[in-house]
């Protein structure tokens, strides 16, 4: 099964160890298999709405900074607890902030 | 939050380095096993009050090793050699080997391959006894008795803990290990239970593990590839009632796309390593070779066919011979698929394999063999044990038509009957070669590319006027047929200086050298000046000896005259030039063109020519004497 991982701006730059570390955790899952893709997320998104006929086009930023999306991670693991347990892994190395998993359907 | 399973998901992600690392403290997997799952017991009991350590996997590994110490240290009382193993735990740390060490053990062929695949779920993908015998389908005793007993025999047979020296050899039974419960986890079409499906995921995550304890094994990448690649294709393999659906009909927008990413990438791992391309290499390459293929009508079949020529020398197993004579059949054409099957169903450990019925109807519906097809698919359907792909054969063969309209074979037949003797022998040829290598298809299915294929391979290189004579009877045939094709056949140019007609001395002197017959022959061309082969349809009763001409209007003089009566002797009917031999059983040719006498057929044009050509040099049409103005 699959699940996505969001996490959410924080209000800190990263410093370098932090990327140091994420780079390891970031191969230790991939070498195992575990890690399908991964990236980060540009905080000007583009919003696009639709109400019967019309489209309309917005540039962003829109929501709070701490509530929008700044990076993902697609993972496939063998339970929901398997997840948990790589975001757990993700959070200690990130520090303070959120993360929300869901699970993903299809293809 | 269930605190058991949040236990159960950090063992599954450890297990496998926190037995490793015991079994280098300790010697004996069983015991390495047994303290992993007493630190598993503790986790059990003090995670719920206390939440999840900060490094799960390092306390359960720290409770593991005190517990292993504690044991080491009770068994130095009693035994002196123990302390051999005290001084190893205090300087030896674990290595980055270990899991593979674990790995070399837990598929080591001194174990039955059962007991292989349950340690090695059990050691590395940390499935608990249950797990297992849900997805082996059997019990639980049973699977727990496979496992202690495998212990036995490592203990036993004192199977060290060590990354063998032969490491090729010991690394293809864990490859196989590792393929064995892909496919028990793939081959599974029903759906009740998920623990079959998520096998598929255990192995290829085993692989991922043995790729990176191995990385400089190309065979590994290889395999990690084969099975990427295959469960990209998971979805798209059954279809809304569970039957199967083969490679060339799934819908390929369900493929998924990040695993066939991930297999490619694998794939190149495998090509830098380089070296001799071994088995799961060749297979990989031959799921490349699918995943490349936007639509399956992009499938580079030549080259999958030449990957599984060089796998079914390293592995002949049914299914890769039988995958082969598939690959074949798209590249070279049904028939040609045919014919390797035909040569496996004459293997009679092949008979009651249902995927070779199913196989040889699928090549013969090709060919327009629709009865024979219907009964290989009714009889595959009877041999396979799994429902849903005996409903899914049972339809094939039912869906076969008793007939759709006329068929390729019977319609040049009866084109060819509409035709006087000698066209039809010249158009017999095209057409005859036309029907051998498309089959005997319904007359609606025949394309023009087929048709062009056909031109290609058989007259792409013959002379233009050969290439005309051809395209000339194929546009007359489909004229006839009704047929709106229009193959793409342009006209060639054909050499249209006429040589030069040879002499009464040549013609002469190349009679004085060769037998009656030939003499005979070309005295008659040069004198009666007709058409070659007008001379060839020649028959002994048409001939009016006294009047020296024929019914048809060929005419001669002396010099054959003198000649005619020796070459008939006592015939009286039948060609006037005859072959040397008696044709073979299988290529008896009309009874206009056989000798009731002698029972030799007629003399071709292509025979006579050679002969003339290799006793003069010269062709027949040269023998027509030169039109005086």
């Amino acid at each position: 099964m699959r699940y996505l991982m969001m996490s959410m701006a924080s209000d800190y730059a990263p410093d370098d160890n932090l990327y140091v570390e994420m780079g390891k955790f970031i191969e230790e899952m991939t070498t195992a298999g575990v890690l399908l893709a991964t990236g980060g997320l540009d905080p000007n998104g583009i919003e696009i709405t639709s109400s019967g006929d019309e489209i309309t086009v917005t540039d962003g930023p829109f929501a709070e900074a701490k509530e929008a999306v700044a990076g993902f991670a697609l993972v496939e693991v063998r339970s929901k607890e398997e997840a948990i347990e790589l975001g757990r892994r993700f959070r200690r190395i990130v520090g303070d902030g959120k993360s929300v998993i869901q699970q993903v359907f299809g293809p | 939050m269930d605190a058991h399973r949040t236990v159960d998901a950090v063992w599954k992600l450890e297990s496998s380095r926190i037995i490793a690392g015991l079994t280098r403290m300790v010697h004996d997997v069983g015991l390495a096993e047994e303290l992993a799952q007493d630190a598993l017991v503790a986790a059990l009991e003090r995670w719920p009050e206390s939440g999840v350590p900060d490094n799960p996997g390092a306390w359960l590994m720290a409770i593991a090793k005190r517990r292993a110490i504690d044991h080491i240290r009770r068994a130095q009382r009693f035994e002196e050699k123990q302390e051999q193993l005290v001084r190893d735990q205090d300087t030896q740390e674990p290595e980055d080997d270990d899991v593979l060490r674990l790995m070399f053990m837990s598929c080591h062929p001194v174990l039955p391959t059962e007991a292989r695949v349950a340690l090695t779920l059990r050691l590395l993908g940390g499935l608990t006894t249950a797990e297992i015998a849900r997805a082996f389908l059997t019990t639980e005793p049973v699977v727990s008795q496979r496992i202690a007993a495998a212990k036995q025999t490592l203990a036993a047979q004192h199977v060290p803990f060590e990354v063998p020296s032969e490491l090729d050899a010991r690394l293809n039974s864990v490859l196989e290990v590792v393929y064995l419960i892909f496919n028990e986890g793939y081959s599974a079409t029903s759906g009740d239970d998920l623990m079959r499906p998520g096998l598929c995921l255990e192995a290829r995550r085993l692989g991922w593990l043995l790729a990176a304890a191995a990385p400089r094994s190309a065979e590994v990448h290889g395999l990690v590839a084969l099975m990427e690649i295959q469960a990209s294709r998971e979805k798209a393999r059954t279809g809304p009632s569970g039957e199967p659906v083969q490679l060339h009909e799934q819908n390929r927008g369900r493929w998924d796309q990040l695993l066939i990413r991930r297999g490619f990438t694998a794939m190149l791992k495998a090509r830098e390593i380089g070296g001799t391309p071994g088995p799961y290499v060749l297979q990989a390459a031959i799921a490349v070779c699918h995943a490349q293929a936007r639509r399956a009508e992009d499938t580079d079949w030549v080259q999958i066919a030449a990957l599984y020529q060089a796998l079914v020398r390293l592995l002949p197993t049914p299914i890769v011979h039988l995958n082969r004579a598939v690959a074949v059949g798209m590249a070279h054409g049904p028939a040609s698929g045919l014919e390797l099957v035909d040569a496996l169903t004459a293997n009679r450990h092949l008979q009651d394999y249902h995927l070779l019925p199913g196989v040889r109807g699928d090549l013969l519906l090709k060919l327009g063999r629709l009865a024979e097809a219907r009964v290989e698919f009714a009889r595959a359907a009877s041999l396979t044990k799994n429902v849903a792909e005996q409903a899914f054969l049972l339809r094939r063969a039912a869906a076969i038509p008793a007939r759709t309209g006329p068929a390729l074979v019977e319609s040049t037949k009866d084109y060819l009957e509409t035709l006087d003797a000698v066209t039809r022998r010249s158009y017999a040829q095209t057409l005859n070669r036309l029907c051998s290598r498309i089959g005997d298809i319904p007359l609606a299915d025949l394309t023009k590319d087929q048709i062009e294929g056909v031109f290609e391979v058989s007259w792409g290189k013959a002379a233009a006027r050969t290439w005309n004579r051809h395209r000339a009877t194929i546009r007359s045939y489909l004229a006839w047929a009704g047929l709106d094709l229009e193959p793409d056949l342009p006209r060639r140019a054909e050499d249209t200086t006429t040589p030069e007609p040879l002499t009464r001395e040549q013609i002469d002197e190349a009679c004085s050298q060769a037998p009656l017959r030939e003499q005979a022959l070309w005295l008659l061309l040069h004198e009666s000046g007709a058409a070659v082969t007008a001379v060839l349809a020649l028959d002994v009763e048409d001939l009016d000896l006294d009047d020296r001409r024929a019914t048809s209007g060929v005419s001669w003089r002396s010099a054959t005259a003198r000649l005619l009566p020796e070459l008939l002797g006592d015939r009286t009917r039948g060609p006037l030039f005859l072959a040397d031999r008696k044709p073979g059983p299988a290529r008896l040719p009309d009874a206009a063109d056989l000798c009731p006498t002698t029972g030799r057929s007629r003399l071709s044009y292509p025979r006579a020519e050679r002969l003339f050509k290799l006793a003069t040099g010269h062709t027949l049409h040269q023998l027509k004497p030169a039109k005086h103005p």
